[in-house]
């Protein structure tokens, strides 16, 4: 049987009879990086280990500690609207953050028996979704890490500082948005580098892309890196101009729905086009004011030891200075190398830049909160464990086989026990001396229990129709059960919210019943006090006596939560 | 709750089941449209080399009134790759049409001198006059083991026989229809438009009818084992898509089905030259369709799966009358009624589902243009966003003209009329097919 070949036809594309076939997704296989590794017997089992392990530290002690922050009530708050009341928040919803966060958390309450009662205080509702949003992040991040580096040395260390790193489990147990945003974050990669990029992948890549921003809008800033990974691996694919355009649609639609959400309430513009950041929004709530608002928003710089809230040197480094000095490090060195190496390998490079984009967004001056930190911290995991990867890999055989485990075993002991503290560190002792050795914090410091007995003090003795001002992490147990107390509401609500501020005669201190005091709140009320707009709580504060009050001491400083009774 | 109160969430409710219905519709549509992008099956392409020819064709040329283009048709398949004693062409025509006659024997004529002796008229002169009732004519003349089916216009690829012989010899399979392409995207408002559902129906969703088992082919560069022809009992001649029809007939019958969409081989074909006409062809198919699915073959079908999608192709036409409908109430309402925010959002969805087919066609221009070595200019482009709509509702009317035809009873054969808009002087010539091009002028 004789054959010819068809004209035009690829003689690369050519196979012999009885082979595999050549298919167009070969030729993707077949350029410089392989995508395709296999992650084999021991890699299923550094997975488990590595989803395992972040089950325990996040989960473990997971309803104690820390304790439940503002940031965490406001968002189970919203959802709590969305359940209740079919909106977006309780109070006027002001653009502040798009909901796709907390519309995913009104949906996990809804299919929890108790909803927001079921774990007792609802939010630890919210901490539960954290924990399993940090199970499928850690998964995420594994793969990310093995594909990219072709091995599983690379996911192994990054999952350790993602899972262990006691900056990750302090905040990454939290119920915040910046959580719910690297979930989607790292979906979206990880969609990326599936064995065989194909149209509608790159479909729910870019929908997860686009969910991340209309969770925490800073997700954009990783748009740069996720979008030249999806470039460099539809390269050579035939089906490549679809695929950019899938996941560039997918990723504007979620965004495009909100502003049309606000364009449906007429509530894009400003009332009357005006921009003016001094007078303030008049009329009603605008999403483009807002987002002008949050653009031209200055709270000095992040490295400023002076400014208002140096999170850096107060909240940051005390927690983990292991890795924010060695992200950082490995952030430059990866991108320096991954700059040279890119067209053969491209995993430094993707590193480096997602790590350096939300390291450029904190750093860039502008307000900035302590938990903005979570969406560095797997960064910072993939820049270390690239790095740690390929010096490891430049050891020779056979001593590699040695030294490789020794080196690994004992970084992580270093990290683990003192000095490194993650899962035991010293105790404070007397005169300076460190103290005995004891599980680090998040393992067996009580402190939400502090404000489990101010919600039981309400409830026994506060008449659920008195008017009280409180903060936003005990809202949703005022609010969920009954005798709901319908005239509580937050000291940031009341100061901003003309609606809110109504139910207290216009600002009348006199018309306050009780402050409850949250860990801090205090000092948070004179710092949103700038234009006067707490001067009239505060009032009502200084003409309070205390009538409940609980304090525990702990590593972060002393905490203290009470109750006031307003004296008119 | 006043009664008024009660109508609006009737008609918001309404409002947002057939939003939520028109948009998973549309993502169904698009993922049909995409399909061989997303998951390209190994088979789609054309053999890169191939076997010896031994299988033998009997090709079918049906042509009424064509006298503008058969010469230059004929020509071109007495040029294919192919050895002449393996193919038979047989150019049908009914009595009545002697201007296709005269310029059918002129070319074979033309042929004989040059040595060529397989081309033969078939003339019928009983009724009906359409297409099925010319094939089933010229059916008993065929001698050979593959009959294939070109229309009067279209320009094959001169190694179709080559592709399709290594295809039916290599994967034992009795048939296989090849790509058919529109090629004039410039021609007219809505010739791009038009290249562009050839584009994707060709190259992507047959293959996804073809791996469930429940396609309807195409009506020409399809080629069918003859046995299996004729153990099928020919085409339905009272049918307006017969190509359809037969379709789901060998589907039913478990014979498999190989696609192959190879830009490099597909058949070229012209748009409609008039919206007129444009819209004929569309209600001859639309009716066809509906035609087929009233008469229940689909039934046959061995498996749930395999009957939805058939019953989803053939109502299809149906639903896009209800669509063109639909678009013009949503319009008014979108003028009239406020609505709440949310039903507001969902009702959005349709829109931009609307604007991703649009954005994909923009797309499929550019890899259409590309695969075929044409670059569209930026007004094509343009124009294809503002065709975009009118193209549907042309769509709309022409199905919703099928509907009262059939109601009516009238199924007479609404020919489309062929002037040769896809060819070029000097791509006859490079196939040495200026004489024949010559006498046509």
């Amino acid at each position: 049987m004789s054959h010819r070949t068809a004209p035009g036809a690829r003689v690369t594309g050519l196979a012999p009879r009885g082979s595999a076939p050549v298919t167009r997704r070969a030729s993707v296989a077949s350029s410089a990086h392989d995508w395709y590794a296999a992650r084999g017997k021991l890699g299923t089992i550094a997975l488990a280990f590595a989803i395992l392990s972040g089950l325990v530290t996040h989960s473990y002690h997971l309803f104690d500690y820390p304790l439940w922050e503002t940031d965490e009530g406001i968002y189970m708050e919203r959802a709590w609207a969305v359940i209740r009341e079919g909106r977006l928040s309780p109070q006027t919803y002001v653009f502040d953050h798009a909901p796709a966060g907390w519309l995913m958390i009104a949906a996990w309450v809804m299919l929890l028996p108790g909803q927001f009662e079921t774990f007792g205080n609802p939010v630890n509702a919210g901490r539960v979704l954290m924990v399993i949003l940090h199970a499928a992040s850690t998964y995420f991040l594994f793969e990310i890490a093995r594909k990219l580096s072709r091995g599983l040395l690379a996911p192994t260390i990054a999952c350790f500082f993602f899972n262990f790193s006691w900056l990750a489990v302090y905040y990454q147990r939290m119920v915040l948005l910046d959580n719910i945003m690297v979930f989607w974050v790292l979906l979206s990669i990880y969609l990326l580098l599936r064995e065989d990029v194909l149209l509608f992948t790159g479909l729910w890549s870019g929908l997860a892309f686009g969910i991340s921003v209309v969770t925490k809008e800073n997700a954009i800033f990783f748009a740069p890196t996720i979008f030249y990974l999806l470039t460099r691996r539809a390269k050579q694919d035939e089906s490549r101009h679809f695929t950019i355009f899938f996941w560039l649609f997918s990723a504007a639609a979620p965004i495009v729905a909100y502003f049309l959400y606000a364009t449906l309430n007429n509530e894009l513009l400003p009332t009357d086009l005006s921009f003016n950041l001094n007078a303030g929004q008049k009329g009603h709530v605008s999403l483009l004011y807002e987002m002008w608002y949050q653009i031209h928003r200055d709270q000095g710089t992040l490295f400023n030891p002076r400014s208002q809230d140096p999170y850096l040197y107060t909240a940051w480094l005390p927690k983990d200075p292991f890795l924010l000095i060695g992200g950082t490090a490995a952030m430059v060195i990866c991108i320096w190398i991954g700059w040279h190496v890119r067209k053969k390998d491209p995993a430094l490079l993707v590193a480096g830049t997602l790590a350096f984009e939300i390291a450029f967004y904190l750093a860039r001056g502008s307000v900035i909160l302590d938990f903005y930190v979570i969406p560095l911290i797997p960064m910072y995991a993939l820049c270390i464990a690239f790095v740690a990867d390929r010096a490891l890999r430049s050891i020779p055989a056979p001593a590699s086989r040695f030294f490789v485990p020794a080196i690994c075993g004992c970084a992580a002991l270093f990290l683990l026990v003192p000095p490194g503290g993650y899962l035991i560190k010293h105790g404070q002792g007397v005169n300076g001396q460190p103290g005995p050795l004891q599980a680090a914090d998040p393992y067996h410091v009580p402190l939400t229990y502090l404000q489990a007995e101010q919600i039981a003090w309400i409830r026994q003795h506060i008449p659920p129709n008195a008017k009280i001002i409180s903060d936003d992490d005990i809202w949703v147990a005022l609010h969920d059960v009954a005798p709901y107390y319908r005239y509580d509401e937050s000291h940031w609500n009341a100061a901003s919210d003309p609606q809110v501020k109504k139910m207290y005669g216009n600002g009348n201190w006199q018309d306050v019943n009780y402050i409850v005091l949250s860990n801090g709140m205090k000092h948070a009320m004179i710092l949103n006090n700038t234009n006067g707009q707490e001067n009239w709580m505060l009032t009502a504060l200084s003409n309070s006596v205390e009538v409940w009050h609980a304090s525990k001491g702990s590593a972060s400083g002393q905490v203290s939560v009470s109750i006031w009774k307003v004296q008119p | 709750m006043g009664p008024g109160s009660v109508m609006a969430d009737v008609i918001f409710a309404g409002l947002l089941l057939v939003s939520l219905l028109v948009t998973a519709q549309a993502s169904h549509t698009l993922y049909l449209t995409l399909y061989t992008w997303d998951r390209p099956p190994d088979e789609a392409r054309a053999p890169d080399h191939f076997l010896a020819p031994r299988l033998s064709f009997t090709v079918m040329l049906p042509a009424r009134h064509e006298e503008q283009v058969i010469r230059a048709t004929i020509a071109r398949l007495a040029r294919v790759n192919y050895p002449a004693h393996l193919i038979q062409v047989l150019v049908i025509c009914s009595a009545d049409d002697q201007d296709t006659i005269g310029k059918a024997e002129e070319e074979i004529k033309r042929l004989r001198r040059r040595g060529r002796a397989n081309v033969q008229i078939v003339v019928f002169s009983d009724g009906p006059v359409n297409k099925p009732h010319g094939l089933n004519a010229a059916l008993p003349h065929s001698r050979h083991d593959v009959i294939t089916i070109f229309d009067a216009e279209d320009d094959m690829h001169p190694d179709i026989f080559n592709v399709v012989n290594t295809v039916m010899e290599e994967e034992k399979v009795k048939v296989v229809q090849a790509g058919v392409q529109l090629m004039n995207f410039d021609s007219s408002w809505y010739s791009a438009l038009n290249v562009l559902e050839y584009f994707f129906w060709f190259k992507s969703r047959l293959h996804y009818h073809a791996k469930l088992g429940a396609i309807p082919l195409g009506g020409n560069t399809v080629f069918f084992e003859r046995a299996l022809v004729a153990r099928l009992g020919g085409w339905d001649e009272q049918n307006l898509t017969e190509d359809a029809d037969i379709g789901l007939r060998v589907s039913a019958a478990g014979e498999r089905i190989r696609v192959v969409y190879d830009d490099r081989y597909v058949t070229k074909e012209e748009t409609p030259p008039t919206l007129a006409q444009f819209i004929r062809q569309r209600t001859r198919w639309s009716q066809g369709f509906l035609q087929t699915l009233r008469k229940g073959v689909w039934r046959e079908l061995p498996t749930a799966k395999q009957r939805r999608l058939a019953f989803y192709t053939l109502a299809f036409p149906q639903a896009q009358a209800l669509l063109g409908i639909y678009f013009i109430f949503s319009l008014t309402t979108m003028l009239t009624f406020k609505t709440p925010v949310l039903v507001a959002l969902i009702s959005f969805l349709p829109v931009l589902l609307l604007l991703a087919h649009l954005l994909v066609s923009v797309i499929g221009l550019h890899e259409f243009a590309g695969a075929h070595g044409l670059k569209p200019p930026l007004r094509t482009v343009l124009l294809l966003a503002v065709a975009w709509i009118p193209y549907q509702l042309v769509l709309s009317y022409a199905a919703l003209r099928a509907v009262r035809r059939q109601s009516r009873g009238i199924i007479n054969w609404e020919k489309t009329q062929h002037v040769g808009a896809h060819r070029s002087e000097s791509g006859d010539r490079a196939l040495g097919l200026d004489e024949a091009r010559e006498n046509v002028a």
